[in-house]
C-alpha cells in the first residue's frame, strides 16, 4: 500500500496523528497574524551611537519594530540577540538585523549612524571623505526600501552628511534631518542649568549652526521662567562678562572632545539626543528643535547648506522652521559657520 | 572617620521636625565633594562686590537639604554597569545615581555623557568618584565589577582574584550605606552573592544575586517565539545555579494558566518529540554566542537589573528568580546561593515561593549546591 517512505517523514506522520505540537494544542487561530509594522524603525550602524539610539528608543516604546544594519555581521547578529533577550523588559515586539538592507523596508524613520569615527583630536571636518563614501553605498538602498521614509543623519560632520545624504537620497529637504545642534543645545542647557541649581529641562537656550567649533549660542534667547539672563547681565556671553558665561559655549563645544579622550568615544547622549528627535517625528508632536536643515535662503546665504536652526519636527519631518531673529553679531556668525562648511562641500567629489 | 556616624543618622528617612540639621548639613560635604566640577565651570567671582545671574535669578526659599530616598550607586562602568545605568535613568527610578570604578578618566567620561543626556530624560543629579563616599545613602548598590577569567583560568582562582577585589568594594560599601540592598551582578554571580553576604554582614534579605533572573527572561523570549506570544505572555521559571547547570522547572512552564506540561507530558525529557528541551539549552548557549559575536553581554542583564530595581525600590513586591541563600531548602545542608523565585521589596527579598520540584530537579539543586561550595569552602574570606 504504501511506497517506500523515508522512515523519518512516516515517524512524522504516526506522531501528528498521535499528538499534535503543544502550540497546536494551546492556540486556536482566527486570522494571520498582521506582519506589517505602523512604526517601524531603521538604525545603520550597530556601533556605541548606534546602540545607544536603540536602547533608548526600546525604553521609550517609540517603535514596533526595530531594524538593525551593520556591516560586520557578527556584531549586528550579538547586539541583536542581546537586545531580544530583552523583550520581557519592554513593549517593541519585532526586532531584526541584516546586511542587506531589505530588512529596512517600510520604516518610517531611519538613522544613520554608520561612518568613520572622530579620533582623539581629530575635528569633524577631518571625517568627511571618508564617510561621503560610506553613504554613497547606503543611502541608495535605504531610499529603496523605505522611499517614504524620513532619514535622520548622525554621522559626522553631520551638517555636510546631512546634505550629501540629501543629495543622494534625492528625498525632499523635509525628509532629510540632520541631529545637528539637538546635543549642543542639550549640553548648553545642562551647563546653565549647573551654574544656576535648576535643573536643564527648566533653563532654555539655543545654540545654532554648525555641530561643531562654530556653533552660534544665541544669548539672547537664554532665559529660566521667561526671565532672560541677559536682561540681568548685559554683558552676558561677550568676553567683558566678569561671571564668564562665554565658557559655557566653549565647554559645550569641547565636550565631545573631552568625553572622547575619557572613554573613547560619546554615545549616551546622542543616543537620548536622538531619542527625543524620533520621539516628536513618529508621534507628530510638533515641538521645536534646533536640527539641521536646508538653509539656503535665510540670513542671506546663497549656498545649498545645512545647519541647524529651530524646526518644528512632526510626522513629515520638518515642516515648519522658526524665524528667529538674530543680531548682527550672531548672523555675522552663523554666515562664518555656513562659510565654513561651505568650504569644505564644494571640493567634495561624489 | 567620624562625620560617617552622623552621616549614617540622616540616611533615614526624615521628616523635618526629626531631623537633626546638623547631621544633615555634614550629609552635605560628601555630596557635593564627589561632584567634579566641569573644567571652567567654577570660576571664582567676587560675590560680595558683584550680584551674579544666580542671586539676581534666583531667591532661595529654604535652607533643607535634599535627602535621596531613591539613590542607587553602581560599581563598575564597563558595558554591564552603564546598561543598568541607561536602563534605570530612562525607567525614572531614580533621584540620584553615584558611578564607582577604578578607572577614572572612563568614570568621568561616562558621567559626562549621560549628564549630557539630562533635558532629554529628566535626568536626576549623577555623582561619579573613585572613593566610595560618593555612594553614600544609597538605597540599592549594584555590583557589576569583576575580574574577567583569563584563558585556562580554573574557577577557584578566578573567584580567589575576586575575593580580594570584594573585599574592598564591599567594606566601602557597607561604610557609606549601611542599611542599602546590594545586588550582585559579577560572574560568577552565586558565589560572589555569598562572598558578599559574608563579607557584609549584611541580613541575608539585603544581598541578592541577579541570579537567574536574565536565564528566565532570555528562556521566556524564547519560548514565545516558539508559540508567537509575547515572552511576557509566557511564564516559566529558570532556577538553581546561573549559567550551565541552570535548571527550567518545566511544570511550571504555562501561557493562560494552561502548563504545557499537561499537552505534552513529556516535555523538557528526552523522549519529547518537538524537543522543547533544546529551549533551555538554548538559553545556555546564547549568552556564549553573544561573547562571541559582540564581545559581552549588556543590553539584557542592563534591563533584567533595572527590572529588579523598580521591585525593590517601588516595593513592588513581585516575584523573580533571583539568587539567594538556600541553606534548608531542598535538602541543602551547605551556605550556599542559588536562584529561586523571592518577593522583592524594599527590604530586598522579604518571602520565598515554596516551589514544589520534581526529585530530578530536586537533585539538579543539590548537586549544584555541592559543586559550589566546593569552590567555596576553600575560599579564604
Amino acid at each position: 500500500m504504501f511506497s517506500v517512505v523515508n522512515p523519518m517523514k512516516l515517524h512524522y506522520a504516526y506522531q501528528v496523528l498521535q499528538m499534535s505540537t503543544v502550540k497546536e494544542q494551546l492556540i486556536e487561530k482566527l486570522i494571520e497574524d498582521d506582519k506589517n509594522s505602523q512604526c517601524k524603525i531603521t538604525i545603520v550602524g550597530t556601533g556605541a551611537v548606534g546602540m545607544a539610539c536603540a536602547i533608548s528608543i526600546l525604553l521609550k516604546d517609540l517603535a514596533d519594530e526595530l531594524a538593525l544594519v551593520d556591516v560586520a555581521s557578527d556584531k549586528l547578529k550579538g547586539e541583536m540577540m542581546d537586545l531580544q533577550h530583552g523583550s520581557l523588559f519592554f513593549s517593541t515586539s519585532k526586532i531584526t538585523s541584516g546586511k542587506d538592507y531589505s530588512v529596512s523596508a517600510n520604516s518610517r524613520i531611519v538613522i544613520v549612524t554608520a561612518g568613520a569615527r572622530q579620533q582623539e583630536g581629530e575635528t569633524r571636518l577631518d571625517l568627511v571623505q571618508r564617510n561621503v563614501t560610506i553613504m554613497k553605498s547606503i543611502i541608495p538602498a535605504i531610499v529603496h526600501y523605505s522611499p517614504d521614509c524620513k532619514i535622520l543623519v548622525v554621522s559626522n560632520p553631520v551638517d555636510i552628511l546631512t546634505y550629501i545624504v540629501w543629495k543622494i537620497s534625492g528625498l525632499p529637504i523635509t525628509r532629510v534631518i540632520g541631529s545637528g545642534c539637538n546635543l549642543d543645545s542639550a549640553r548648553f542647557r545642562y551647563l546653565i542649568g549647573e551654574k544656576l541649581g535648576v535643573h536643564s529641562t527648566s533653563c532654555h537656550g539655543w545654540i545654532i549652526g554648525e555641530h561643531g567649533d562654530s556653533s552660534v549660542p544665541l544669548w539672547s534667547g537664554v532665559n529660566v521662567a521667561g526671565v532672560a539672563l541677559k536682561t540681568l547681565d548685559p554683558k552676558l556671553g561677550t568676553d567683558s562678562d566678569k561671571e564668564h558665561w562665554e565658557n559655557i559655549h566653549k565647554q559645550v563645544i569641547q565636550s565631545a572632545y573631552e568625553i572622547i579622550k575619557l572613554k573613547g568615544y560619546t554615545s549616551w547622549a546622542i543616543g537620548l539626543s536622538v531619542m527625543d528627535l524620533v520621539g516628536s517625528i513618529l508621534k507628530n508632536l510638533r515641538r521645536v528643535h534646533p536640527v539641521s536643515t536646508m538653509v539656503k535662503g535665510l540670513y542671506g546665504i546663497k549656498e545649498e547648506i545645512f545647519l541647524s536652526i529651530p524646526c518644528v519636527l512632526g510626522r513629515n519631518g520638518v515642516s515648519d522652521v522658526v524665524k528667529i531673529n538674530l543680531n548682527s553679531e550672531e548672523e555675522a556668525l552663523f554666515k562664518k559657520s555656513a562659510e565654513t562648511l561651505w568650504n569644505i562641500q564644494k571640493d567634495l567629489v561624489f | 572617620m567620624s562625620w560617617t556616624v552622623p552621616l549614617v543618622r540622616a540616611s533615614q528617612r526624615v521628616s523635618s521636625v526629626g531631623a537633626n540639621f546638623l547631621c544633615l548639613k555634614m550629609a552635605l560635604c560628601p555630596r557635593q565633594a564627589a561632584r567634579i566640577p566641569l573644567k571652567g565651570a567654577w570660576r571664582f567671582t567676587s560675590v560680595s562686590k558683584m550680584a551674579t545671574v544666580k542671586s539676581e535669578l534666583i531667591e532661595r526659599f529654604t535652607s533643607e537639604e535634599p535627602v535621596h530616598h531613591s539613590k542607587v550607586s553602581i560599581i563598575g562602568t564597563g558595558s554591564v554597569g552603564m546598561a543598568c545605568a541607561i536602563s534605570i535613568l530612562l525607567k525614572g527610578l531614580i533621584d540620584e545615581l553615584a558611578l564607582v570604578d577604578l578607572d577614572e578618566g572612563k568614570l568621568k567620561g561616562e558621567t559626562m555623557d549621560l549628564q549630557h543626556g539630562s533635558s532629554f530624560t529628566k535626568m536626576p543629579n549623577i555623582v561619579c568618584s573613585k572613593d566610595y563616599f560618593v555612594t553614600a545613602n544609597s538605597n540599592l548598590v549594584i555590583i557589576t565589577a569583576g575580574a574577567r577569567q583569563e584563558k585556562g583560568e580554573t574557577r577557584l582562582n578566578l573567584v580567589q582574584r575576586n575575593v580580594a577585589l570584594f573585599k574592598l568594594m564591599i567594606s566601602n560599601i557597607v561604610q557609606h550605606s549601611p542599611h542599602c540592598k546590594l545586588i550582585i551582578v559579577s560572574n560568577p554571580v552565586d558565589i560572589l552573592s555569598y562572598v558578599a553576604w559574608k563579607l557584609s554582614a549584611f541580613p541575608k534579605n539585603r544581598v541578592i544575586g541577579s541570579g537567574c533572573n536574565l536565564d528566565t527572561a532570555r528562556f521566556r523570549f524564547l519560548i514565545g517565539q516558539k508559540l508567537g506570544i509575547h515572552s511576557e505572555s509566557c511564564h516559566g521559571w529558570i532556577l538553581g545555579e546561573h549559567g550551565d547547570s541552570s535548571v527550567p522547572v518545566w511544570s511550571g512552564v504555562n501561557i493562560a494558566g494552561v502548563p504545557l506540561k499537561d499537552l505534552n507530558s513529556d516535555i523538557g525529557t528526552d523522549k519529547d518529540p518537538e524537543q522543547w528541551k533544546n529551549v533551555h539549552e538554548e538559553v545556555i548557549a546564547t549568552a556564549y554566542e553573544i561573547i562571541k559575536m559582540k564581545g559581552y553581554t549588556s543590553w539584557a542583564i542592563g534591563l533584567s537589573v533595572a527590572d529588579l530595581t523598580e521591585s525593590i525600590l517601588k516595593n513592588l513586591r513581585r516575584t523573580h528568580p533571583v539568587s539567594t541563600i538556600i541553606k534548608g531548602l531542598y535538602g541543602i545542608d551547605e551556605e550556599v546561593f542559588l536562584s529561586i523565585p523571592c518577593i522583592l521589596g524594599e527590604n530586598g527579598i522579604t518571602h520565598l515561593i515554596k516551589i514544589k520540584l520534581t526529585p530530578e530537579e530536586e537533585a539538579r539543586l543539590k548537586k549544584s549546591a555541592k559543586t559550589l561550595w566546593e569552590i567555596q569552602k576553600e575560599l579564604k574570606i
